[in-house]
């Protein structure tokens, strides 16, 4: 963390991270000039990555260069240098700075809209995963699957089949969970 | 922006079922689509060949360039008219690139009845039109017809948007600075023949093209002069005598030779300058598309679903995702453009309805076109929903959907009803272009509840008269009406009647989004502004 006053614009809290054999290393990339300057922790290195012409590439970091093979697939870029690859990962940190918790902590399922119930998949007791179909209703022409979810067992169901309800209005619950 | 993450489930039943379904449909699409492409009574060919004219399909394919896509438009219009025995309303319409120009094609197809114009053929000439004013498209006329198809002239000759509509467009297109190019192919008589002459640059072919106000019997009619085809309004007489055309061709290869020579000579467009980055495929394969879409209309699935499958790396950034979770709004890129999408998940309700009319406006104030996915039933009726203003919370969407200065092009993935097709750009709020998935369905409501309604009034009135109905026949009077409605909903339909620009299949979508955002590049667009949002 930087000191108040301190001159410097631009933390280091946004910082790319990425995750190579489990372990997660932060790393930014700017410009000096026509060349690139690699930050890494207290560290900003001179680097560089040219092409050979043969599909390899000459990356420079600080003094050493190395010949390295480059390739994407899909989020993950594997590399190969000095006769050891390594797979990395981006972490995307909208998703790395949200609570692991967001969702699976209500217990009680509501109304989206008022409507009717058409199905009732489940009974009290039963145990459900995320995903698994607890009710069908409909409103408006449409009908719309209640889902689990998070894991747990149905402790009351609210509503039966035909049965009116009202926006807001409690369909089925799940048991409290317990502990972590 | 992030990857969406598919929820779907790739080994379930539902998924299995879906896939098998809709394939089951899109294999109907393709065959409809061969048909009406190739399929055509032995006379009318062996005729072609007599005339040594050569089938629409090849002169085409002679005009594009080798190796390049063509994005053909409303394929099957008039399927469901004039006994099936038109296809494709023997018109043929579609974007493709002449000499590294995109331009939009009208061609005659002179193995359907001659090429005779019929209502719909004027409807898809005008809509053809319509489009290369709209984006600004240079236009390649195929002239190859017998004129207007007499015993419907009353169909196709007065009104606004009828046969006057084309030579009007076509005029406005002039004045636009937008080039047409027109090769005449076989005869243009009255109306067809101010095609190439109002064209900017046109080609007739010696022996087989020829142009006139009337053919040689009306003129025999009319004033007893005997005169032939090429004395008449030949290749020579035009080029040579009259200045109605412009270059004489030997033969039809030749005439598409020199029509690509012109249109590589006109100047070419600046695009709109819009964020477009390297474009990459999608992360989830789009032929999974087929097990998103249910099997039932009725029933729901996340829209989402259909996004992470048409664009770039399946990345969107989803904005207001905890807000009017009933339409989905967010950026994406589409083949490396940039586009602002808007989803329906549901009915739309009052925040919903206020979250769509604000992203159109942050669309139209960043200069993003918008793609709009259609699975609507409605806007929420009742009574909590009327006293939260949900009638002025639709009249906003409208107002920003009309007002909206940027391309708009929309999808008809599912459903689309009610004043929810207005508020998610519907035909008549000037989308550039709207498409259809073969099991989509269009009306002013459901079938069922339509089929209801209008059962029960007739059930009434007989009630009134004393009678009372058994089951049966409730179900006698029920079944025709649903039957009825069901067609006049269905994707064909509107196909036919060009409510739509064509019906794709489904996985095709991201590639004919592209195109379409691309020709749309072209038109200019002003700044943002619009009517009075009721508050």
């Amino acid at each position: 963390m930087r000191g108040a006053g301190e001159p410097r614009i631009g933390g280091d809290l946004m910082r790319h991270t990425f995750i190579i054999a489990d372990a997660e290393y932060e790393a930014w990339l700017s410009r000096r000039g026509d060349a690139y300057v690699l930050h890494v922790a207290e560290e900003a290195i001179p680097v560089a990555l040219a092409p050979t012409g043969n599909g390899e590439q000459v990356l420079s970091v600080g003094s050493e260069t190395s010949h390295v093979l480059v390739a994407t697939d899909g989020d993950m870029v594997h590399v190969h240098i000095e006769g050891s690859t390594f797979t990395i990962r981006y972490v995307d940190p909208v998703q790395r700075y949200g609570s692991h918790a967001a969702g699976g902590a209500e217990d009680i399922a509501e109304a989206p809209m008022p409507g009717v119930v058409i199905a009732v998949h489940v009974d009290q007791g039963q145990r459900v995963s995320p995903g698994d179909t607890l009710m069908v209703i409909e409103s408006m022409k449409l009908e719309t699957a209640i889902k689990a979810w998070r894991e747990g067992a149905v402790a009351v169901v609210h509503v039966g089949v035909g049965q009116t309800f009202q926006r807001g209005a409690p369909l089925l619950t799940l048991a409290p969970q317990t502990g972590p | 922006m992030r990857r969406i993450e598919s929820k779907l489930d790739l080994a379930s039943e539902e998924f299995r079922l879906n896939r098998a379904h809709n394939c089951g449909l899109a294999e109907k699409l393709k065959e409809r689509h061969r048909a009406t492409r190739r399929e055509r009574p032995a006379r009318d060919l062996e005729r072609l060949s007599r005339q040594n004219k050569m089938f629409v399909r090849d002169r085409i394919e002679l005009l594009l360039d080798p190796g390049t896509p063509f994005l053909e438009l409303s394929t099957l219009a008039a399927n469901t008219e004039y006994g099936g025995e038109v296809p494709g309303a023997g018109i043929v319409s579609g974007i493709g690139i002449v000499n590294g120009r995109e331009i939009i094609i009208h061609a005659d197809d002179a193995s359907v009845k001659g090429g005779a114009w019929y209502p719909l053929s004027v409807k898809k000439i005008v809509r053809t039109l319509d489009i290369a004013i709209e984006n600004r498209l240079p236009v390649v006329h195929l002239c190859d017809s017998a004129g207007g198809f007499l015993p419907l002239q009353a169909d196709i000759f007065a009104d606004r948007y009828l046969a006057g509509r084309i030579f009007r467009n076509q005029s406005i297109l002039s004045k636009l600075g937008v080039p047409q190019v027109a090769i005449v192919l076989g005869h243009c008589t009255a109306g067809g023949a101010y095609v190439p002459a109002l064209s900017e640059y046109n080609v007739i072919v010696r022996g087989t093209g020829a142009i006139f106000l009337g053919g040689p019997p009306l003129v025999k009619a009319a004033t007893g002069e005997d005169v032939t085809v090429d004395e008449l309004g030949g290749a020579d007489v035009h080029t040579r005598i009259s200045g109605t055309a412009d270059y004489p061709a030997t033969n039809e290869e030749q005439a598409i030779a020199i029509a690509r020579e012109l249109v590589g000579q006109t100047p070419r467009p600046t695009k709109l300058d819009v964020e477009q980055i390297a474009p990459e495929p999608p992360y989830y394969d789009p032929d999974e598309l087929y097990g998103v879409i249910p099997r039932d209309i009725k029933v729901q699935f996340d829209v989402r679903e259909v996004i992470a499958r048409l664009v770039d790396r399946s990345r969107f950034h989803e904005y207001q995702p905890a807000y009017g979770t009933t339409l989905i709004c967010g950026f994406a890129h589409i083949w490396g453009f940039k586009v602002g999408i808007l989803g329906n998940n549901g009915v739309l309700f009052n925040d919903s309805s206020l979250k769509g009319a604000h992203f159109m406006q942050l669309c139209n104030q960043s200069r993003v076109p918008m793609i709009f996915l259609q699975n609507i039933t409605g806007y929420m009726v009742g009574r909590d929903y009327e006293h939260r203003g949900i009638t002025k919370d639709g009249a906003k969407m409208i107002m920003a959907v009309s007002g909206s200065e940027v391309p708009k092009i929309t999808v008809i993935c599912n459903g689309s009803f009610g004043a929810g097709n207005y508020g998610m750009a519907g035909r008549a709020f000037d989308p550039r272009f709207l498409f259809m998935w073969p099991q989509s369905q269009i009306s002013v409501m459901g079938a069922e509840q339509a089929a209801n309604v209008l059962a029960d009034i007739k059930i009434r009135q007989l009630s009134r008269e004393g009678r009372s109905l058994s089951v049966a026949e409730v179900a006698t009077i029920r079944e025709p009406i649903l039957e009825e409605y069901r067609r006049q909903s269905s994707a064909y339909y509107s196909t036919s009647q060009l409510w739509d620009d064509g019906i794709l299949d489904p996985p095709d979508t991201r590639n004919a989004l592209a195109m379409a955002i691309s020709v749309a590049l072209n038109a200019p667009i002003d700044r943002p502004h619009y009517g009075v949002f009721r508050m």
